[in-house]
């Protein structure tokens, strides 16, 4: 498959050292040399110094001959533009990075379509509909639906009250018509469990379960439910911005926003929260606001650092939960360990919605979990295809993936070693990054 | 801070190069029967060792993680050319062909490296299949251990890459295509057909097949061993001689050209700057060279012109591309012209062809640099960016190329001085450091061209062996080993 990327910032190269380590044909195209430095030597790839919009330029890359032609630059018109001449020059899906809600509305899908625009990518919105999720459940790191909430992934950090913890899966202490466990992410480390591994304190575990379940999750788990009313936020960033725009009307939110202008635009488009201009990193100033009232605190500016940092500061006033933006890859795990709460990150959600559209099988969902560095993915088993031949347990499946369960006909089932997949199920798979394309020949 | 090198991967890696080699000398083994010789015995031997010692690379670096940085790259490329010599050089060490193992070595790296220094004195008593393996490790060689690697053995996934930048360093990206493997694969097409065609030129040329495989192999790789101790002069064909001109020249052009000529790019093969500064260069030395033999107190023909004119040519060709073969003994030539040749064995050819040498695009950005180093001087303030074919030059670009240089001429100086005080004559010693260093073969006095490196003390063949491996991986790959910052945690 061959795929054209433009744009080396965060997004395009992250997608790009993805797609490489796979067997695609990677050309990466930026205007600016210093963003593509050294990338060609260290990664299978092809780097190419030009304009996103030169024709010329496209066609010395080969556009002509792309499978998928991905526009990422920062700016929606340039990305607009490229994808339309790639179009054009004979490229067979475009995909491009904007910046306006308005595109992504159902009915423009048709209309952009036509000019040469497939996919429409906004990772601000991606985001924020994360968030969101996330403060619905309080005691959810991660909640992800499939198939019309007809199974539900669930990413909960569990602490030393869980009566999960200190049990071998080999004890049958795990009730796995109601739920199962498909990872359990320790340290830096992500672990598919296997009957001699067992659940500690402080893992992080990913539960496969069917809604009516969940209240019996939550008690293994030890967990508490606690309404979110309150929500800080630090920075009317735009990821902020499209969180307070879906966020449900009983939760109230508080925006602490440096610049005077940009509090003023926030005010005037959202009535409804109270915008404070205000540096959420001074101690006073959120004390003075209510920080220990706050239900919630989101830090989703653009500076990594200081979002983990607010987090920490909000933890201490006994926030109980706390979500922050972090863009730099590497703080991650470290954000992680530090323990403040959910970790978002724009890029690797971008990244893996666009690696969806690169995968051929009938996939219908690829969903990113950020701190697991891993993906659960939605398949579809065609008729005929390897996964529907056996069961689950003599099907030699490849490492780092789990099946977590099925929906056969809109009713969501929780899977073991003696199930068997019948054509058109919807698998709902776990797999370690880039394990996905594995696991892909199996529903084919 | 850095991590622990990836020793399990390293070994894993060496042990499957290991193993192509034993299937390539496995391969040799077979040939002996066609030439019904008996001595494809030694290959046998030598495969079977290699089999043996490249499993157990394999088995003890299984369970290696995968990742591979640039340290890693560097050490499996040097070690898989070290690893290539030393059991390559078995052969003609247990046949007894070359009694000495220290000459067995050279000898074979000689050839990986397509140097061509020869330590033999007679050349045609050896059998068709030593013969055979001789040029045939250096059209191994030639394109690259790794490369040749890649392109058959889709192997080493993602880490291709690391190794591909290790081996070829050039200062230009020579990526033809988004996979290395791919790159790999279409630069081997290339390097195929063009030793195809000059086997069949060679052929038509008068030689026997066997002379024609073995000269091209050497050929198109700018190795220069050949199968006769008279080298091309054995023929003593024009005919023949303008052939091996020509694809010398053309084995001494950048390998993407080919590729660009046959998507039909060619505007791209028109503004390469180093394909136009290759060809001029070229061709003024061979002309300064051509009039300076000319003797004009005899009566001129025709005859004699086009004699002195193939000479001239063929030879700063030879050099130049760093292949070494050699068809007039230029020792006999005034002693200007060997300094001219000096130069083209370290300008050498094109970056990205099989060449030696610091190559051409470093001189030409060298120069450029220089030049408007004296525009700055009258404008203090200009700007005055680097230009190459069309595109400006990255400063870090600029001080790579200007580091590897530096770094080039400190090497050949400190080697000359190395290799005098091993008891190596002076002019001697400055011609041998050169032609290994730049990988062309034949130097200067005795290690000239009607000489070979036999009679050279132990310790000088050594060294120069490690020159030419320094010499075919560019300097830095292997320098690198060599610095405490590689091996620090």
């Amino acid at each position: 498959m061959k795929i054209i990327i433009v744009g080396a910032g965060e997004v395009g190269t992250h997608l790009a050292k993805l797609l490489a380590r796979e067997n695609m044909e990677i050309t990466l195209l930026d205007e600016n040399p210093e963003r593509l430095k050294d990338l060609d030597l260290n990664y299978d790839l092809l780097t190419y110094e030009g304009s996103p919009t030169s024709i010329n330029n496209l066609k010395e890359i080969g556009v002509e001959n792309a499978d998928l032609f991905i526009g990422v630059t920062p700016y929606e018109s340039v990305n607009m533009t490229a994808c339309m001449i790639a179009t054009n020059l004979g490229a067979v899906k475009t995909l491009a990075r904007i910046n306006n809600y308005e595109y992504l509305l159902p009915q423009n899908k048709e209309f952009f379509k036509k000019l040469g625009v497939d996919y429409l990518i906004y990772p601000e919105v991606l985001a924020a509909n994360e968030i969101v999720e996330s403060l619905k459940t309080s005691w959810l790191r991660q909640n992800m639906s499939f198939c019309n909430n007809a199974l539900i992934l669930l990413g909960i950090k569990v602490r030393s009250n869980a009566v999960i913890i200190n049990k071998k899966f080999s004890t049958g202490f795990f009730d796995h018509n109601r739920y199962r466990v498909v990872a359990i992410k320790r340290g830096s480390q992500t672990i598919i469990p296997k009957g001699s591994d067992e659940i500690l304190a402080n893992d992080i575990v990913y539960f496969i379960t069917t809604p009516e379940n969940l209240e019996f999750v939550k008690e293994q788990a030890g967990k508490e439910d606690f309404p979110i009313r309150n929500v800080m936020f630090m920075g009317g960033s735009r990821i902020a911005q499209k969180t307070l725009f879906n966020l449900p009307s009983h939760i109230h939110a508080k925006v602490l926003e440096r610049d005077k202008e940009k509090s003023l635009l926030l005010a005037n488009k959202f009535p409804n929260a109270l915008i404070i201009n205000a540096d959420a990193r001074n101690i006073d100033i959120i004390k003075q606001e209510g920080i220990e009232e706050a239900d919630a605190f989101v830090a989703a500016t653009s500076n990594s650092e200081a979002n983990i940092l607010a987090c920490l500061v909000a933890k201490q006033f006994g926030v109980k939960k706390t979500i922050a933006e972090v863009e730099n890859l590497d703080y991650i795990s470290l954000a992680e360990s530090l323990d403040i709460g959910a970790v978002i990150n724009k890029k690797m959600i971008a990244a893996s919605y666009i690696y969806q559209i690169t995968l051929h099988a009938n996939v219908l969902n690829v969903r990113n979990l950020t701190a697991a560095d891993a993906e659960v993915v939605e398949f579809v088993a065609k008729p005929t295809s390897k996964i529907t031949r056996s069961k689950i347990k003599d099907l030699k499946l490849p490492e780092n993936v789990n099946i977590g369960g099925i929906v056969r006909n809109g009713i969501g089932s929780i899977v073991n070693g003696d199930t068997i997949i019948k054509p058109d199920d919807h698998v709902i798979v776990f797999c370690i990054s880039s394990s996905i394309r594995k696991i892909e020949p199996f529903f084919n | 801070m850095n991590k622990e090198i990836n020793v399990k991967l390293v070994m894993r890696m060496l042990g499957s190069l290991l193993l192509s080699e034993a299937t390539a000398l496995l391969l040799v083994f077979f040939l002996s029967f066609v030439f019904k010789e008996s001595d494809g015995y030694y290959f046998l031997i030598t495969s079977g060792v290699c089999y043996l010692i490249g499993l157990l690379g394999i088995l003890l670096g299984r369970n290696a993680s995968q990742e591979m940085g640039k340290r890693e790259g560097s050490l499996v490329v040097t070690l898989a050319w070290v690893i290539f010599s030393l059991f390559g050089a078995l052969p003609f060490f247990i046949s007894k062909n070359i009694p000495s193992y220290t000459d067995a070595f050279f000898e074979t790296i000689s050839g990986f490296t397509t140097t061509g220094a020869t330590i033999l004195n007679n050349i045609e008593e050896l059998s068709h299949t030593m013969l055979f393996w001789r040029s045939f490790t250096q059209w191994m060689g030639g394109l690259g251990i790794i490369v040749i690697f890649l392109a058959l053995l889709p192997m080493f996934g993602t880490s291709g890459a690391q190794l591909f930048a290790a081996e070829a360093s050039g200062p230009t990206k020579d990526k033809i295509h988004p996979k290395i493997t791919e790159t790999a694969k279409r630069l081997f097409l290339i390097y195929f057909l063009l030793t195809f065609a000059e086997t069949i030129l060679l052929r038509i040329g008068g030689m026997n097949w066997f002379d024609a495989v073995c000269h091209s192999f050497t050929t198109i790789a700018t190795g220069g061993f050949s199968t006769k101790q008279n080298s091309i002069a054995y023929w003593n064909s024009p005919f023949i001689q303008y052939i091996i001109i020509l694809f010398m020249i053309l084995a001494g052009v950048n390998f993407s050209l080919y590729y660009f000529g046959f998507k039909n790019k060619f505007k791209k093969i028109k503004e390469n700057e180093e394909f136009r500064y290759f060809l001029i260069v070229l061709f003024s030395f061979a002309i300064i060279i051509f009039i300076s033999l000319i003797d004009f107190s005899q009566p001129v023909s025709f005859h004699k012109i086009e004699n002195s004119w193939r000479d001239a040519l063929f030879t700063i060709t030879s050099l130049m591309t760093t292949t070494g073969f050699t068809i007039v003994d230029y020792m006999q030539w005034a002693p200007f012209a060997w300094i001219i040749l000096l130069i083209v064995m370290l300008t050498g050819a094109s970056a990205g062809s099989t060449a030696g040498g610091i190559k051409m695009i470093r001189i030409v950005i060298s120069f450029k640099f220089c030049y408007y180093e004296f525009k700055r001087l009258i404008h203090p303030n200009a700007v005055v960016p680097v230009r190459y074919s069309g595109h400006l030059v990255q400063e870090d670009v600029i001080t790579r190329v200007l580091a590897f240089v530096l770094l080039y001429l400190i090497v050949a100086i400190f080697g000359i001085l190395i290799l005098c005080v091993s008891g190596v004559g002076f002019i001697e010693s400055i011609g041998a450091l050169i032609s290994c260093l730049s990988c062309v073969g034949p130097g200067l006095g005795l290690v000239g061209p009607m000489g070979n490196f036999a009679y050279l003390p132990v310790f000088s063949k050594w060294f120069l062996s490690f020159i030419m491996l320094l010499g075919r991986l560019e300097l830095f790959t292997v320098l690198v080993l060599f610095t405490p910052a590689f091996w620090k945690k």
